[in-house]
């Protein structure tokens, strides 16, 4: 099932298929590590909901969901 | 001289190596993006000399922000003999993705595998020989934190810089990419390039401006021939180049990640996520962010104070020394560079008497930055700091600032360097002098204590807890109008393990900041106090009122001389010198008396006095001798009438001052918020620095009975303020502009005289009107003290909750029309 990286709920792990942003964000994300094919689990949601914690690769990124709202995943 | 440049991802430990290594103490933390600016150290090493950089950390080399400037700059234009690159041993797949492009770049590199002691814990075990054949470089453990490895990487570095030559260049395979890396090699064939060609053909690819533009006249040939490669990458293969390179090294460190490591026992639960379930549980989080703000409280502000009691003595003692060796004064003739020393040194002791109350204050925030706290309140908070313009990363600005319970502005916003969003940086900057001055506390105290003797608690609360609130409406009035246009960075934040703080880290880095504050308080404070004193001291009293200060001295000197002639000891007080010397001993005796502890440091006084005046000291002392103690007496009464006039001649000279002409000049302004020329004069001169305000109320407010009334009682009983004005007082005092001090952070923060202008005058603005209206609305409405600034309160956080409330038009990211 695809969908948009900050619909997925705590626990939940999604494999990345496409980021769509451009520029910064989007150089951003490449360099901490969102490429096409990584796998994003959902650790937590911030006690205020946003943002979100996600373990990517061995380590825990914290993201916002207007951001998160740009990655496409397949929920594995 | 060997040219060394550490470079790694942020939080990896280059700071700590640079400190192992250098022995120069720099800033670590375990918060991402501490070092900002690059820092050099320069030493010797085995009779060979080492010039090292510690560059900010970067997780890559080709987005934009601040500190990947730096590195880049420093990399691009300095060419380091050698690079070493730090990574984070528990942390390998993503610190490798950094160390393909430095050795992409073609300069020698060392690897330096930090943080062994962690990887270690966590049953990581890497294969350095193996590493090493893989990448073609040296590659050494260390652990920064234990401080090993030092020998082992200057060994490395000195091997690698004498077989420069032979240093092979690593490159990866690009794949389908190369076809067009090689074109782009061709297109600067011609190019006289600093470095490897084949790097800056990568970079020019990845449309790296800062390197581009290094290329002189060629730029726009070379965007245009890299976004028509681009585009043809696109149409062949249908991937963009930024995520193809990107993808490529990944796998590149995935590769290497899997020949070179092996995990003892897989990834199980580490430590970090049991104290994140709990630190970071939705329920918990905010309960736990408030013990540990109670905790803060309580050991540094309460504790500090506790602590001050036993430095004060030294301040006193150093004022002391100060005086005893100024020319005396003679009767009301006070010398001027004794008056100047005495009010430099009370300025600056004012100012470092908070340094026990900052040193644990500061100590308790490198706790919890080295701990990885930080980057954790970050994301606690991130929600509501956006709502108001603000950013995750505001946190430990806002927090140094004061949010917590008191702070400087200082090194609250020299911190804002590391924040990533330009707009939310600069909201930062100009919200954060808005906190909870620590200086400003005796000024509260002394108002609070002359008007709201039974409401002091929740007085206290409002102004400690009402900055805040004031600090989010400013930066949301601020990011929606004139910061409006500002860049903004995505919120993708390392959420660091915990680490152990090391006893040395803390100590040093609360030393530093610590240091920072004493340095304002010597060189610009001082220079400020100077030019204030200046400004209070002149032009002085008028010839006629001088004359009459004269004749009083006069009379009270005749009565003197009257009383005592058939005194046995008249011949010690027999002409008007004498009796200055008596004068002013008998002060001094009174003065070292006052602030001796215990008996035996009176008897030690009595007996410096004895020996410094064999002959008066009976006089200051008369034990059961009647007539020595007539004399005693009438000296007493002589001191009075001196410390009275000299208090009015005070009074009378800052009324007549320029700063007292200012002070009135602008009644007329400031009467709408109830203050007349003294609160201003006292406001003026709170430019200085905050203590300045009370020095100068209470030298106003002491009268001629102030031996025993103090300043607070004194402004209660006559100074003609009601409870209402002094809500007035306070208001205008918790908005007033940063002092001179963090006027030059903001300005060198914000790298704008303008901004520090407005840093300047919109508080002063907003004080004003604010404290106009309270003061004028309370007189209609017949307001107490206490509900006047309970209403202000309530609006300030009703405003403050509304603006929150308020939708945010400023949303950064949409899902753009993408084509990949
Ligand atoms: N356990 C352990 N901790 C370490 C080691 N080296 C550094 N640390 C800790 O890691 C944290 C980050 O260290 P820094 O030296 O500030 O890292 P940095 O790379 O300079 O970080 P930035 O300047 O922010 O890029 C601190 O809390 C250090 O005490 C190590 O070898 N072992
Ligand atoms: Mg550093």
């Amino acid at each position: 099932m695809k969908c948009y990286l900050d619909s997925l709920r705590q626990g939940q792990t999604g494999k990345i298929i496409r980021i769509h942003s451009t520029g910064k964000l989007k150089q951003k994300l490449l360099d901490m590590g969102f490429i096409v094919g990584a796998d994003i689990e959902v650790v937590r949601e911030a006690p205020l909901y946003d943002p979100m914690e996600l373990r990517i690769h061995t380590y825990l990124i914290s993201l916002r969901r207007s951001e998160a709202a740009l990655v496409e995943v397949e929920v594995l | 001289m060997i040219k060394v440049a550490l470079a790694g991802q942020p939080n990896c430990g280059k700071s700590t190596i640079f400190n192992l290594i250098s022995g120069i103490h720099q800033h670590i933390a375990n918060y991402p993006g501490v070092t900002v600016d690059k820092k050099v150290g320069r030493f010797n090493y085995q009779n060979e000399k080492i010039e090292m950089v510690d560059l900010p950390g970067t997780y890559s080399f080709s987005s934009y922000s601040l500190e990947e400037r730096v590195a880049k700059d420093f990399l691009y234009d300095e060419t380091p003999d050698v690079i070493l690159n730090i990574l984070d041993a528990s942390n390998l797949k993503r610190n490798l993705y950094l160390s393909f492009q430095l050795l992409e770049i073609g300069i020698p590199v060392v690897i330096v595998l930090n943080m062994t002691d962690v990887a270690a814990r966590r049953g990581i075990s890497i294969d350095t020989k193996k590493m090493e054949e893989l990448l073609g470089c040296r590659v050494v453990n260390a652990s920064g934190a234990k401080g090993e490895g030092a020998e082992a990487i200057m060994e490395a570095v000195f091997s690698v810089y004498r077989q420069k030559e032979r240093y092979e260049n690593f490159q990866i395979h690009y794949e389908m990419l190369e076809p067009f890396i090689q074109e782009i090699e061709t297109a600067i064939a011609g190019a006289d390039l600093p470095l490897n060609r084949r790097w800056t053909a990568i970079k020019i690819l990845e449309e790296d401006q800062a390197l581009i533009e290094k290329l002189d006249n060629e730029q726009k040939r070379l965007t245009e021939k890299a976004q028509a490669c681009e585009k043809r990458f696109f149409d062949m293969y249908g991937k963009d180049v930024a995520a193809f390179l990107a993808a490529v090294r990944y796998d590149s460190a995935e590769i290497v990640f899997h020949r070179c490591v092996s995990l003892k026992h897989g990834n199980k639960e580490t430590l970090s996520d049991k104290v994140d379930q709990i630190v970071l549980n939705r329920w918990l989080a905010f309960p736990i962010l408030l013990l540990i703000m109670i905790a803060v409280y309580e050991l540094s502000i309460v504790g500090g104070y506790k602590l001050t009691d036993y430095t004060w003595p030294i301040l006193a003692g150093f004022k002391s020394f100060v005086i005893d060796r100024l020319p005396e004064p003679d009767f009301i003739n006070v010398p001027m560079i004794t008056d100047l020393s005495v009010w430099m040194v009370n300025s600056a002791n004012a100012l470092l008497n908070y340094i026990p109350v900052f040193f644990i204050l500061f100590a308790m925030i490198a706790i919890m930055e080295d701990v990885g706290y930080m980057p954790r309140l970050a994301f606690i908070l991130d929600r509501v700091f956006k709502k108001y313009g603000l950013h995750g990363q505001s946190t430990l600005p806002l927090v140094l600032g004061g949010a917590m319970v008191g702070g400087c502005a200082v090194p609250g916003v020299m911190s804002t360097k590391g924040i990533a969003d330009e707009r939310a940086r600069m909201a930062t900057i100009l919200a954060v002098p808005y906190m909870n001055c620590l200086a400003k506390v005796p000024f509260y105290t002394l108002i609070l204590g002359a008007f709201f003797k039974d409401a002091m608690g929740i007085m206290m609360f409002y102004i400690s807890t009402v900055t805040l609130f004031i600090a989010l409406i400013v930066s949301k009035l601020l990011t929606s109008t004139v910061l409006r246009t500002r860049e903004t960075a995505p919120f993708v934040m390392e959420l660091p393990p915990y680490h152990l703080p090391t006893f040395k880290g803390v100590v040093l880095r609360a030393a530093q900041r610590v240091w920072v504050y004493v340095k304002k308080v010597v060189s610009i404070v001082l220079v400020v106090a100077m030019a204030l004193f200046a400004l209070l001291q002149f032009p002085g009293l008028e010839a006629d009122s001088k004359r009459i200060f004269d004749e009083k001295v006069e009379k009270a000197l005749s009565t003197f001389d009257r009383k005592l002639q058939s005194n046995p000891y008249y011949t010690l007080i027999d002409t008007r010198e004498k009796v200055s010397t008596l004068l002013n001993a008998y002060d001094h005796y009174k003065s070292k008396r006052m602030i001796a502890s215990g008996s035996q440091e009176a008897q030690k006084i009595d007996e410096a006095f004895l020996k410094k005046y064999p002959n008066l000291f009976i006089l200051l002392k008369p034990h059961e001798d009647q007539a020595a103690k007539t004399v005693n007496n009438a000296v007493r009464q002589l001191s009075n009438v001196r410390k009275d006039l000299l208090r009015q001649i005070k009074n009378e000279k800052i009324e007549k001052s320029f700063l007292g002409i200012v002070g009135h000049a602008i009644e007329p302004l400031t009467h709408y918020a109830g203050f007349d020329w003294k609160i201003n004069v006292a406001f003026l001169s709170s430019f200085a620095a905050r203590e300045s305000a009370v020095a100068t109320l209470g030298s106003l407010y002491e009268n001629a009975k102030a031996d025993a009334t103090r300043a607070e009682e004194a402004m209660a009983d006559n100074g003609g303020y009601s409870p209402l004005s002094a809500v007035a007082i306070l208001i205008f005092m918790i908005l007033t502009p940063p002092c001179i001090a963090t006027m030059i952070v903001v300005k060198m923060q914000s790298n704008s005289y303008r901004w520090m202008l407005f840093a300047t005058f919109f508080p002063i603005t907003l004080g004003l009107v604010s404290a106009s209206l309270v003061f004028g609305f309370g007189n209609a409405l017949n307001w107490s003290g206490l509900e006047a600034m309970g209403y202000f309160y309530a609006s300030v956080v009703g405003i403050a909750l509304g603006l929150g409330a308020m939708p945010s038009r400023l949303s950064a990211w949409t899902r753009a029309n993408i084509k990949n």
